[in-house]
């Protein structure tokens, strides 16, 4: 297990697990809340399948403090330079070409939030709680909150909670599209471990590098071009096929 | 193979002839289609892919595109194309069924897109329309597990307009098509599924 900033990582299996262990709220300390640097290395081991997001102990994450982002502002520190890094983290986590999962319980909140929301899917606890509290200290959700909340749940809604500040609870999360599945509180961890083996454990790598491009082409390309891609990534996939049952059949 | 040929020029001379006013595809017998046979497709495709050193593909088969590209042609088409979908509605299929403007089926059908479980992926659009219609987690689910999924989860998850009980679905088709075809135009169709479908 690599400590870094209060962020954990350990491998289990070939599932590697992000936690953000800074009890009992587990705030993060920058918006870059691992660095960069940290990540792509945790994250490129070759026989890694999966990565689970979650939090130490009851909650996932209250977010950043943002006394420490006023306090950074005051001692003229380049914010928009850290809050760039936040952002590249962030994205480095949505275009990994294997599968995210955020196993959220308790709250989870700004931007705690916002890594729920870069990760490819989010599975909760029954008494997990959401809320984007930026705007009860005059600032908004910098780290493409806006922007994914709104592609998830719709404007309207995205706006309410945006604009609200307030908390809302797992149902209606799930209901607005903002979390995929609920689960019982005790079972997190273990549903979301257990799904993303699941998901991984009969397909090689080749596979699910496959998929995973393709679904963010769906995201980041006109539908043309994904589905020329796709169908490029599909034949890939079938000449290898097609000569390792070529080989088999030749032994 | 010969099916999307066939399936290609049908539909360019539907696109030119203009005496049309709405397409209905269906399967023959009790299921709509499972799709391609995958070992005919891979002996096709290795014998017509051209690919560097490291098997990295130069271009995609001809035969491949113009499949994808009569899929674009049958969304752009003017009338209306309903996909009546009963039995099994697997890979490819699945995908001819996506790119169709509405999807009736029979409470009995089962969709998937099973590729994954052939170390392949869908190749004809399927995970784009899955993912832009269901969301990023369904699509993940689905396509990497392979699993199949029921009339009642596609249409929850927004993949299916309406589900009937299979005995009325072609008469339900004919009168959705009827209904729909005097005014269509795609932009419309959320307001056509909750005017006729709901």
């Amino acid at each position: 297990m690599e400590t870094i900033n209060k962020i954990s990582w350990e491998i289990r299996n070939d599932i590697g697990i992000i936690t953000l262990d800074n009890p009992p709220e587990n705030y993060l300390f920058q918006p870059d809340f691992v660095p960069l640097e940290t990540l792509k290395k945790w994250t490129s081991y070759d026989y890694l399948k999966g990565i689970m997001i979650c939090g130490a102990g009851k909650h996932f994450s209250g977010g950043g403090k943002l006394e420490n982002l006023f306090r950074m502002i005051r001692d003229k520190e380049d914010i928009n330079k850290k809050m760039e890094k936040g952002k590249a983290v962030l994205e480095h986590i949505e275009n990994l070409d294997i599968p995210v999962i955020a196993a959220i319980q308790g709250i989870c909140f700004g931007g705690g939030l916002e890594i729920a929301l870069a990760s490819h899917i989010r599975i909760c606890a029954e008494n997990a709680l959401f809320a984007f509290p930026e705007v009860n200290q005059g600032v908004i959700p910098g780290l493409g909150g806006t922007v994914r909340s709104y592609m998830k749940s719709g404007f309207p809604r995205a706006m309410k909670l945006i604009l609200s500040g307030d908390m809302i609870n797992a149902e209606d999360a799930q209901e607005m599209h903002l979390v995929d599945f609920v689960v019982n509180k005790h079972k997190v961890f273990d549903h979301s471990f257990t799904f993303l083996q699941k998901l991984t454990r009969d397909r090689p790598l080749t596979v699910i590098n496959a998929v995973m491009k393709a679904l963010k082409n769906a995201r980041s390309l006109s539908m043309e071009e994904a589905m020329k891609e796709e169908t490029r990534i599909f034949c890939e996939l079938a000449v290898a096929e097609a000569r390792r049952r070529n080989g088999s059949g030749n032994q | 193979m010969e099916f999307f040929r066939e399936f290609g020029e049908a539909l360019y001379f539907i696109s030119l002839c203009g005496e049309f006013h709405a397409l209905i595809i269906s399967g023959h017998g009790r299921h709509y289609s499972s799709g391609a046979d995958v070992p005919v497709l891979l002996k096709e495709i290795n014998e017509n892919v051209v690919t560097d050193e490291r098997g990295k593909l130069q271009h995609i088969p001809e035969f491949l595109s113009k499949n994808y590209e009569s899929f674009l042609l049958l969304e752009s088409l003017s009338i209306p194309v309903i996909s009546a979908i009963r039995g099994v509605c697997l890979g490819s299929a699945l995908e001819l069924a996506l790119f169709s403007h509405f999807r009736l089926c029979g409470e009995e059908a089962v969709f998937g897109l099973p590729e994954a479980s052939f170390n392949l992926a869908p190749g004809l659009g399927g995970m784009y329309k899955l993912c832009s219609m269901a969301g990023l987690a369904f699509a993940l689910e689905r396509v990497l597990k392979g699993s199949t999924f029921s009339a009642e989860d596609a249409l929850k998850h927004g993949i299916v307009d309406k589900v009937v009980p299979k005995k009325v679905l072609i008469p339900a088709a004919f009168d959705f098509a009827r209904q729909v075809m005097q005014d269509f135009r795609v932009e419309k169709r959320g307001l056509y599924i909750k005017k006729y479908l709901s």
